[in-house]
């Protein structure tokens, strides 16, 4: 009896090791190869890091690191919700733009009474952001082009789509700034605490992310998503509606996206200003947070907040310590790089026994006709859809 | 009758050689001698331990213990190209073809000939068609591979061994995915082959093609030999007691107490069936037959008869097409596209389309009932409910699984396959359509699924079992429909679907 | 044809020059079986490279050679990740893209010692044809006058490719690696070294392209210079699969497109749609190849 309670327990202790243990070495590995192009360019490490910490958490950077955690938290459910049934959504700039660019053009020029003044505009930037990922879905399923190439290629003009209107149609009169007017007050997301950084948009994606998590985990809906992201002929063959869940989850990380837009631009400083939706790069941001989330949902509002403290923190660290914040980009690379090696590095001894017999399936030569037009289905490989769990 | 070791120096020899995996003991001590110009026939049931034989003499595996000759002299493989440079060749049962390159191409590919160090592919072309003319293995040397039917695929895999010069040809069985003219055309190439001194090694499990084709038969058991016969000198009854320990008369067949499924309507009935691919080939070809609650009724035909296209028709599975026609019913309705929920079925490919490896155990077990209420907590898809429905079949199918939360890519084959038809049988649907129920799968596991697939029977389920095994047929079903080239071209009683009536039915010849 | 419209045929191939030499990286690694997305990451790296050693030295073709090397270094990480660990190549290029924004804006500050675009009159970019003596002759005078000696090597890189593919036996072996690499392994092939080898070179050929892009088309370097090229090579490479001449005319329809959006901003539409044009272009030619593709892979097919 109490035997097996020990096996249990080791059981137990040993996949948790197993699974920090890959977070830990990523940030490891990360933190020691940046730590070596530091020396390299000769920053000093010791006076680095601790500015980006401060840059981070120090009194009155915390909040702002708060409010920057809002918009990647979102482009992270953007990219991950995609990615559950192993699509790659790295459209999310466009998205995002396009949410902005709606919601602040019905804050403007659509007179709202004040009650539906906030919910409106984020509702049209959501359905936005909905609709130009979708537009990736039947590329996807009716043609097999990746994902991948889709959302990106149709991010930049969407970009500059928003660019265009933010500067002609929709731009605020007489100055010279690539702005819209500030938007009515009617139409401000109303803050949360004291600095104003921080809006109602913290609570309303904290609980987004709740519901999502709620629904991956324990719904049929959530399932028959991951049954498609693990093995898209067995959840077809189980009955699970494949195209449909692929356009429903790509149209909703795009709405997601276009919610982060709309967040954004009702929030301070309550205008669309060109180019600040995609400066800070929450898009990629959120990538990394999610990939190095290895595939578990839980985990990925943790990972958000590190890769956000990393991105505000580089910040600090430049203004303080004079080190060009893009440290944190070259940081936010290394770990996507490191978690693909290491998810399969470590999948190796478990594939072992079944390579033998994948072998033995793999296709005839024949049927090898989609080798040079489609890559391999994105994310599969390095088990970050659900390989995981 | 055994025979002396065979001609003073064999061309290749096994001696001694075991190979074990894990517990299982594939090949235990096998001496075998292939004679120089020989067709030598390797047979013996799905597990023998034919697979692991030849691709220790391939290189492909090294043995744990014994050797290999070659004329005499003792060779190490450490990897097919070894066995290439020591003048073997094989064909594998899965080509191993590059499809967007040319028949030249594919054959030189590694040893190509070169001129001032570009390639010469007038040499290659030419080269290839010598050989053709040498062997009769005539194939256009500029045609890209992956155009090409199967049968001159398979000429080309020969003539790639041939090029390389090997003395010794593998063919894994070859004939599994031929029509019957490419066969017999096939027999008549390694006739010539053979006669320019290269012997080959035919490894099979029919029968009458060793008994037409070979000089000399080696039969595995258990991973033994239990038997070396001169063709000439040997029956096939002498071959299948070797093969299987008894003769199949006396076998006990399982009890086949179906006969209480003859009065009942159809479970499933397809009438007139005809299907078309995207490309307007037909695929079936007015197929008509009909399941009663109760029976097993056997598929069997040559690979690409088409039986894929039948059970994902049947299935639902198959979106239908501008050039079908006919129908399935199930209990007189019209199946439903997309998944049919009253059909259980059991596919082929396991890992493509039988489970997601990278899902757990559990999760694997919950697919197609993870709509069900029994499956629901009060909020949604209850994570215990799950996993209790998992270990409660895990149990029932005796399952060997450390953990229902394990991925289903750690179990064997055996269990995974378990798995699968536990999920499936479970669902008490009342038609199964099962595939190649016990490929892959170690023998333990072989009986438990046949036991379960009769117990299903017995519950009342329709059963369509398509096999390529013909010993599986004749033990579980009540009647076999045999398919060729899309048609049923005959239907026999279970206990008359001897080896020579099945196959001539599935080359044709009964039609 | 008048002189203008030679120009515009200029300024297609100046567009194309480092996008056809991205693609033909790309193309290397997908004959290899190897699906390469980190061309931006490479391009953009390849430009910065070669702009912070032609400072350095004050030689642009020292910058060309150290744009080479520094990107197929670069490159090595995808090829020891994706060949010798077996990761994802997507999500390593994912990765890589991001690092490569990263490093070369961060080592912009603390190299080139500015932020945005970096441009100076002791920059070197890489010398006009026409100053070497060729801007005399008709047709090819206005043509390739104008160009970098790199435009024309990235076409007869694409001709040297197209026979190296079809008519060596490294060309051939490469394509039958990428194809079935079991097949491959057992006819003795070393698949890892060929597919090491054509990441490395997929590198290389981007470091050309990046310094075509800086020291060729324009003499500095600015943030996300890249500007999206290098995915327009991925999808060129999709578009032509494996096949080097169709990579090129997907290429040109890019350049075409580019040099057009360009001629167009200078009649007055938007930078923006001008800015868009290329991407929206690619994206219709990617769609009608795959409703086209469609059609014809079901009758390649067979039973």
């Amino acid at each position: 009896m109490s035997r097996d309670v020990n096996q249990v327990m080791s059981r137990v202790v040993s996949r948790l090791m197993d699974r920090s243990g890959t977070a830990v070495l990523t940030i490891a590995g990360a933190l020691a190869l940046t730590t070596l192009v530091m020396v390299i360019v000769r920053v000093d490490p010791a006076e680095a890091y601790p500015a980006l910490i401060r840059g981070a958490v120090a009194d009155g950077n915390l909040e702002y690191t708060i409010a920057s955690f809002v918009p990647t938290l979102g482009m992270a459910l953007a990219f991950a919700i995609p990615l559950r049934t192993g699509e790659f959504n790295l459209g999310g700039d466009g998205q995002m733009a396009l949410g902005g660019v709606v919601a602040a053009a019905l804050a403007l020029r659509v007179p709202l009474p004040s009650g539906i003044a906030v919910i409106v505009p984020l509702a049209a930037a959501t359905l936005t952001g909905a609709l130009v990922a979708g537009v990736s879905a039947p590329l996807r399923t009716r043609l097999g082009i990746p994902a991948i190439v889709t959302t990106l290629l149709i991010s930049s003009p969407a970009v500059a789509l928003a660019s265009y209107l933010v500067r002609f149609p929709l731009a605020e009169a007489g100055t010279g700034n690539a702005q819209t007017p500030l938007i009515p007050d009617d139409a401000h997301l109303p803050s949360v605490g004291e600095s104003g950084y921080v809006t109602l948009g913290l609570p309303l994606i904290l609980l987004l992310t709740a519901a999502w998590l709620y629904v991956d985990g324990r719904t049929v809906l959530g399932y028959e998503i991951r049954a498609t992201g693990a093995n898209r002929e067995f959840a077809r063959y189980g009955g699970v509606p494949v195209d449909r869940l692929e356009i429903s989850t790509l149209a909703g990380g795009g709405a997601f996206a276009g919610l982060v837009g709309g967040l954004i631009v009702l929030g301070p400083p309550f205008r669309f200003v060109d180019g600040a939706l995609t400066a800070p790069g929450y898009t990629f941001t959120a990538i990394a947070a999610v990939l190095l989330a290895t595939g578990r949902p839980v985990v990925v509002p943790f990972t958000v907040a590190l890769m956000t403290i990393l991105q505000v923190g580089g910040q600090g660290m430049e203004r303080d310590a004079g080190v060009p914040s893009q440290l944190t980009q070259i940081m936010q690379g290394l770990i996507i790089v490191i978690v693909a090696v290491l998810a399969t590095v470590r999948h190796r001894a478990g594939k072992r026994a079944v390579a033998a017999a994948i072998r033995a399936d793999a296709p005839e030569p024949g049927e090898a006709e989609a080798r040079s037009t489609e890559p391999a289905r994105a994310g599969q490989a390095a088990g970050v859809t659900e390989a995981e769990s | 009758m055994p025979t002396d070791s065979g001609p003073a120096q064999a061309a290749a020899e096994l001696v001694g050689v075991t190979k074990r995996f894990g517990p299982v003991v594939a090949n235990d001590g096998i001496d075998l001698a292939i004679a120089r110009g020989e067709i030598h026939a390797v047979v013996g049931e799905n597990g023998a331990g034919k697979s692991t034989l030849m691709s220790i003499l391939y290189g492909m595996h090294r043995p744990d213990a014994g050797h290999v000759l070659r004329n005499g002299s003792r060779i190490r493989l450490r990897s097919p190209a070894d066995a290439i440079t020591h003048g073997l060749g094989m064909v594998h049962q899965r080509f191993r073809l590059f499809p967007e390159l040319t028949v030249a191409e594919n054959v030189v590919i590694g040893a190509e000939p070169a001129r001032r160090g570009a390639l010469d592919l007038a040499a290659a072309r030419l080269e290839v068609e010598r050989l053709g003319e040498l062997y009769g293995l005539r194939a256009d040397p500029l045609a890209e591979v992956g155009r090409l039917p199967v049968g001159v695929r398979q000429r080309v895999e020969i003539l790639k061994a041939l090029y390389r010069r090997a003395e010794v040809l593998i063919l894994d069985e070859p004939t599994a995915v031929l029509t019957p003219g490419e066969a017999a055309r096939l027999f008549d190439v390694l006739r010539t082959v053979t006669e320019t001194g290269v012997s080959v090694v035919l490894v099979t499990h029919k029968l009458t093609e060793v008994l037409s084709a070979s000089d000399r038969v080696t039969v595995l058991r258990h991973g033994r030999v239990t038997g070396s016969f001169v063709t000439a000198e040997t029956t096939a009854d002498e071959l299948v007691v070797a093969m299987i320990g008894r003769s199949l008369g006396t076998s006990q067949a399982p009890s086949r107490t179906s006969s209480r499924a003859s009065a009942e309507p159809y479970a499933l009935e397809v009438r007139n069936l005809t299907v078309r691919d995207r490309d307007g080939v037909l695929r079936l070809s007015g197929v008509s037959f009909g399941v009663r609650p109760g029976e097993i009724v056997g598929l069997a035909g040559v690979a690409g008869s088409g039986q894929r296209e039948l059970a994902d028709t049947v299935t639902g599975l198959r979106p239908p097409g501008p050039g079908d026609s006919g129908e399935v019913l199930l209990s007189g309705e019209p199946v439903r596209r997309g998944r049919e929920p009253g059909v259980a079925y059991v596919p082929e490919d396991r890992h493509g389309r039988g489970t997601a490896p990278a899902m757990s155990l559990a999760e694997n077990l919950a697919m197609g009932d993870h709509r069900s209420p029994q499956l629901r907590g009060r909020i949604g898809l209850s994570g215990r409910a799950v996993r209790d429905r998992a270990k409660s079949l895990v149990e029932r199918f005796s399952i060997r699984a450390a953990s229902v939360g394990d991925p289903i890519s750690t179990l064997s084959g055996g269990n995974a396959q378990k798995a699968v038809l536990a999920r499936e049988l479970s669902r008490r649907t009342p038609v199964i359509v099962v595939e190649e129920p016990t490929q892959g799968v170690d023998v333990g596991a072989q009986e438990q699924i046949h036991a379960l697939l009769l117990e299903a029977r017995d519950r009342g389920q329709a059963v369509l079992l398509q096999s390529s095994e013909l010993a599986e047929l004749r033990a579980l079903a009540d009647r076999v429909l045999v398919m060729y080239e899309g048609r049923v071209v005959a239907e026999i009683p279970g206990d008359e679907a001897g080896d020579e009536r099945l196959g001539a039915a599935m080359t044709g010849a009964e039609s | 044809m008048n002189i203008l419209e030679w120009t515009f045929v200029a300024s297609v191939l100046t567009a194309t020059a480092p996008v056809v030499l991205a693609a033909l990286g790309g193309l290397l690694c997908s004959v290899s079986g190897i699906f390469n997305m980190a061309l931006e990451g490479q391009l953009l790296f390849g430009a910065f490279s070669a702009v912070v050693v032609s400072h350095l030295t004050g030689n642009a073709w020292c910058g060309v050679a150290g744009g080479v090397a520094a990107t197929a270094l670069y490159s090595a990480v995808l090829s020891v990740s994706a060949v010798t660990f077996r990761a994802d190549p997507v999500v390593v290029a994912v990765g890589l893209n991001l690092l490569a924004l990263g490093l070369t804006s961060f080592l912009m500050r603390r190299i080139l010692g500015t932020a945005g675009t970096y441009t100076s009159p002791e920059l070197r970019g890489l010398p006009t044809l026409a100053s070497l003596g060729l801007g005399k002759i008709t047709v090819i005078g206005p043509v390739l006058g104008p160009q970098s000696p790199l435009v024309p090597v990235a076409f007869v890189l694409v001709v040297a490719a197209a026979w190296w593919l079809k008519r060596t036996r490294s060309g051939l072996r490469l394509r039958g690696i990428g194809q079935h690499p079991e097949a491959a392994e057992s006819l003795g092939l070393k698949v890892g070294p060929y597919r090491h080898g054509v990441v490395l070179a997929a590198g290389a050929l981007c470091g050309l392209a990046g310094a075509q892009l800086a020291l060729g088309n324009v003499t500095l370097f600015s943030e996300g210079m890249s500007a999206g090229r290098g995915w327009v090579a991925v999808v060129a490479v999709m578009l032509g699969g494996v096949r080097p001449y169709r990579v090129l005319g997907a290429c040109l329809l890019f350049g075409v497109a580019e040099a057009l959006g360009f001629r167009l901003q200078g009649v007055g539409l938007p930078q923006q749609f001008a800015d868009a044009a290329p991407y929206v272009i690619t994206l219709l030619a990617l769609v009608l190849a795959s409703v086209a593709g469609r059609r014809r892979s079901a009758r390649l097919e067979f039973t």
